[in-house]
């Protein structure tokens, strides 16, 4: 089969409804930027570069679309290493004692954080499908953890919370995904419950009740129990050191959560002038360009992590329901996807990128609404900024390819 | 590349989109919560986030004199303040309004920390910044970010008397006044508010009300524009007032006091106005008002002659001879014999074994009541106090309004002191004071003790025969558009103190102190008017006595009284009467 004739069979296998639901939420994402570029100097050229953004997007999407499965599925663990490179860029050049998110050139930066995300679930993909592992041993974990590991501690060391946090969230649900044990799966998310419920002393015992009653009815060796009850007691011990550890502004962020007038020109003003956005949206919002709290600069970095709150003071209600409305439509078809698809590769990858968005949406919008921390997350298709733009239509491109594998079917 | 069925347990599916589920119902409850149930509350936050009320100075009522005569208004005075958040990495900025301002940046920091009400607040770092100065900064405006400049409206004064102490002065209102004002008013920190004299005593009409307009800000407070939809409140200009001032006598009073210290009290007898009224040495206003660096403080409170000392109203002195009617009245309106009652003074009277001196050592002679007045002759009223007593003669010394507040419209009048029987017994032990002390009183001295404003009082109820009319310094409270708000009009009260010819006994006395050939005064006398008067010494201990005279004329053209105290200006009326010749000469002239 000629090139040519690749290309036009597969466009003709396209399902456009992926595609469809990317572009409105991609174009509602345009007209927040507009809103506020119509009112701010300073975010001249925002919209320009961001429609730039989107079509290169859709360049990407067709590539990732249109790239043979096969080829992706060989060429995984070279993307990878590409993409640890890409991280250690930063790290080797780093100057004056910090590590940069960005790989400059020119005036132009990219953020090989994000495309890592890619990276890394395709290569979790490609482990659970070549090897097809049970997950009933820790050695068949140590694989998946370290190949997560890696790229964690490198975002971490940025420091980028929540980029790690997106990682590990991949590897939670690919974990999942691929056939590990309910009894597993929980110990194996033990350990992080534990250095969480360790904040409170009442919490903390609740939880070490739990874990005791399921180690209890478990039919583990007795050893493996004890280890195991063992480990969860240290690391609820050692959270407070670990907390101890995070940055100021990181442990801010915690903490304006459920303070958020604690701080009110940090993080905690951030999500109180969110709120007040979208309060004041009410049902139907205050109309294209209307909107006070966006205009008078009252939320710093609004055209990227808090976009939303345009939108939801501009077009109120109504079109916060829409946008979620798009969102859900598109994760809930990349579920359904991955459930029927034929191939575990395939199937992961699909699960994989439902994740990148769920975690995404969810603590992006949930940051903003005031019941997440702030970590810095942008939405998919909607927040501003081009590397993460890129990253998501290429993700979208890649469900694409991966979900049109029963038609494809030689 | 593996292929397999059933790949994934369809438990394993459900559970990830019944996750799903929970996480979009989560958000959705949470905005519709937000965005719904709670929109009220948050609209308003939202509104008040972005309008801000900006107040706007009402401009403080301006002073003039009693003909219209412009005495103080408002001048404009450039403050350059920074915006802590905004020079907090300007290095440069601060670099460069230190080169222009010529003060170093360590104490522009200073002042920062010192006048600091926030970040975004602007903090006052200079203040009465010349013009110059200002466009030079207009012209760098863009290498000096955070830095700003605003405009105050500051007393300016217009006329070159010195009234100083009757006029006071404004200064940024501070906390407890903040706190007392703010209960029926609009003060906010930064206000200017009267601190000494007319300025405080007629605080709450100078002051106006302050207006608003309403702005757009964005998060940092910055100006984005006006509101439209909500009209701003104009300010209330503070009403004016006009004194009861004559600037042609005061100033004629300044050129005659000159560099002495001491002060003149001179006012309307028919009305209480008070005409000229100088206390020596002053101070300047324009350093007052405002900002005074704490050197120049300093070397004000520490001046030996005592600047800030309002001697008008607040200068205790012994009253000396000035006093001397006082005690003939009585006798006048007492005493049947009164007229022909004759002393024989030798120049001292003895008490026990203690000597009262006459000022005249050889002695007045056999001196009558008219003779005793005219000639200060001490030695008749160490006699004639006798007669009296301590308890009538203080009566008629606190009808006269002695040892009382007057009630002047300017704060921090002292009362001074009327010794009466209960007051010695206190002061000396039930009868451990002798007679002794009472013939120092009858003279003025001792424990008497009278403000120049109270002597100026005295004199002016002398002449009006008993009727007392309040003193004040202002006669209207206008406002702008010339309605009389207030009006000072002193009820006349009179306290029939005596007869037509007992007063006519003592006028007589007085215009012989004057223009009799042994009077004491003759250098007050005026061609084509008649000047009434009395001389007094108040004894020193620390050097030259004080010289007084008081005085008044009947004249119609000059319904005037007056007291005129010098300091160390000797005995017996000393230069006090010739420098209120030189005025009423001054007065003279004008109508001439």
């Amino acid at each position: 089969m000629s090139a040519r004739a690749f290309i036009i069979s597969r466009l003709r296998e396209l399902e456009w409804s992926t595609l469809v639901l990317v572009l409105l939420l991609s174009a509602s994402g345009l007209l927040a930027i507009y809103s506020i570029e119509a009112q701010h100097e300073s975010s001249a050229g925002y919209f320009v570069r961001q429609s730039a953004w989107v079509i290169l997007g859709v360049g990407l999407f067709f590539m990732a679309y249109l790239i043979p499965r096969k080829i992706i599925h060989n060429l995984t663990y070279v993307g990878y290493g590409l993409g640890i490179a890409l991280l250690l860029i930063p790290i080797a050049f780093q100057g004056g004692g910090s590590v940069s998110r960005w790989i400059s050139i020119g005036s132009f930066g990219i953020q090989p954080s994000e495309f890592m995300k890619v990276f890394l679930l395709l290569a979790l993909a490609k482990y659970f499908a070549d090897h097809k592992r049970r997950l009933s041993t820790i050695k068949e974990l140590m694989t998946p953890v370290a190949m997560t590991l890696g790229p964690t501690i490198m975002v971490l060391l940025q420091p980028d919370l929540g980029t790690a946090l997106v990682y590990f969230g991949i590897l939670i649900v690919v974990i999942f995904w691929a056939g590990i044990s309910p009894l597993y799966f929980f110990l194996l998310l033990a350990p992080v419950i534990s250095m969480l419920a360790a904040f409170q002393t009442l919490s903390f015992f609740i939880w070490m009740g739990l874990i005791i009653v399921v180690l209890y009815f478990s039919n583990l060796p007795f050893w493996t129990k004890v280890l195991n009850f063992s480990i969860n007691v240290i690391l609820g011990g050692v959270t407070n050191l670990l907390w101890a550890l995070l940055k100021p502004y990181q442990q801010q962020r915690i903490l304006s959560l459920i303070d958020s007038e604690s701080d009110p020109l940090g993080a905690g003003y951030q999500v109180s002038q969110s709120l007040t956005a979208f309060g004041s949206g009410g049902a139907f919002g205050k109309g294209l360009g209307e909107g006070t709290q966006t205009h008078l600069k009252f939320l710093p970095e609004q055209h990227t992590d808090f976009i939303m709150t345009v939108i939801g003071e501009e077009f109120g209600f109504v079109g916060v329901i829409l946008v979620l409305a798009l969102f859900y439509l598109l994760i809930a078809r990349l579920i359904t996807q991955a459930y029927s698809s034929k191939y575990r590769f395939n199937s992961v990858i699909l699960i994989g990128i439902a994740a990148v968005l769920i975690f995404h949406v969810f603590v992006n919008l949930g940051m903003i609404a005031g019941i997440m921390p702030v970590t810095g997350i942008p939405l998919p298709y909607i927040s501003y900024g081009g590397s993460f733009m890129v990253t998501s239509m290429i993700m979208a491109g890649l469900s694409a390819n991966m979900s049109s594998v029963r038609r494809a079917v030689r | 590349m593996l292929q397999g069925k059933n790949i994934v347990e369809s438990w394993r599916s459900l559970l990830v989109h019944g996750i799903l589920a929970l996480i979009f119902l989560t958000l959705i409850g949470r905005y519709y919560y937000l965005m719904i149930v709670f929109h009220e509350k948050y609209a308003e936050k939202a509104t008040a986030n972005h309008i801000r009320a900006v107040p706007v100075l009402a401009s403080r009522g301006v002073i003039y004199d009693r003909n219209g005569k412009l005495i103080v208004d408002n001048a404009p005075s450039y403050t350059i303040s920074v915006i802590p958040i905004e020079i907090r990495d300007q290095v440069e900025s601060l670099q460069r309004l230190s080169e222009v301002m010529e003060v170093s940046v360590d104490e522009i920091n200073r002042r920062i920390v010192k006048n600091r009400r926030g970040s975004f607040a602007p903090a006052k770092v200079f203040s009465r910044v010349p013009f110059e100065k200002i466009s030079h900064l207009q012209e760098h405006r863009l290498e000096l970010i955070g830095v700003t400049y605003s405009i105050e409206p500051i007393r300016n004064y217009v006329s070159n008397l010195d009234l100083s102490h009757a006029l006071g002065y404004t200064r940024e209102i501070n906390r407890d006044d903040l706190k007392r004002f703010q209960k029926d008013s609009d003060y906010q920190p930064g206000d200017q508010v009267g601190w000494k004299g007319i300025e405080k005593y007629y605080e709450s009409d100078l002051h106006g009300q302050r207006g608003f307009r309403y702005i757009e800000v964005n998060a940092l407070g910055q100006e984005i524009g006006e509101l439209e939809e909500r009209a701003p409140v104009n300010p209330i200009p503070g009403y004016d007032l006009i004194l009861s001032i004559d600037s042609y006598i005061q100033e004629a009073t300044e050129k005659a006091l000159a560099d002495s210290s001491g002060s003149v009290v001179l006012l309307n007898h028919k009305t209480g106005e008070i005409l000229a009224y100088a206390s020596r040495p002053g101070y300047d206003l324009e350093m007052l008002s405002g900002r005074i660096s704490s050197k120049d403080w300093q070397a004000l409170i520490q001046d030996r002659r005592k600047p800030l000392y309002d001697r008008g109203i607040q200068g205790l002195y012994p009253a000396g001879s000035t006093l001397k009617p006082l005690a003939a009245l009585y006798s006048l309106e007492n005493h049947s014999n009164a007229r022909e009652r004759t002393y024989l003074c030798r120049g001292s009277y003895r008490l026990g074994n203690r000597s009262f001196g006459c000022w005249k050592k050889g002695g007045h002679g056999k001196v009558n009541l008219h003779d005793a007045v005219q000639q200060s002759c001490n030695v008749y009223f160490y006699n004639l106090i006798q007669d009296i007593g301590l308890e009538d003669w203080a009566v008629l010394a606190r009808e006269f309004g002695l040892g009382e507040l007057s009630g002047i419209d300017i704060p921090g009048e002292n009362k001074g002191l009327v010794p009466d029987t209960k007051f010695m017994n206190r002061k000396y032990g039930q009868n451990k004071w002798t007679k002794g002390n009472l013939l120092n009183i009858v003279v003025g001295q001792g424990d008497v003790l009278v403000t120049p404003l109270q002597l100026a009082q005295f004199a002016s109820m002398l002449a009006e025969r008993g009727i007392q009319y309040q003193p004040h310094f202002v006669n209207k409270v206008v406002s702008k558009n010339g309605e009389v708000i207030h009006e000072n009009i002193s009820p006349p009260e009179d306290h029939n103190m005596a007869s037509p010819e007992s007063w006519d006994f003592i006028h007589q006395a007085m215009w012989d102190v004057v223009n009799g050939q042994k009077g004491t005064a003759k250098a007050a006398r005026q061609i084509g008017w008649d000047i009434y008067g009395k001389t007094g010494t108040a004894q020193n201990p620390h050097g030259e006595d004080h010289a007084w005279f008081i005085g008044f004329s009947l004249d119609e053209r000059y319904p005037y009284a007056w007291a005129v105290l010098l300091e160390n200006g000797g005995g017996g009326g000393g230069k006090a009467a010739p420098l209120i010749g030189k005025i009423l000469r001054s007065i003279a002239r004008r109508n001439a």
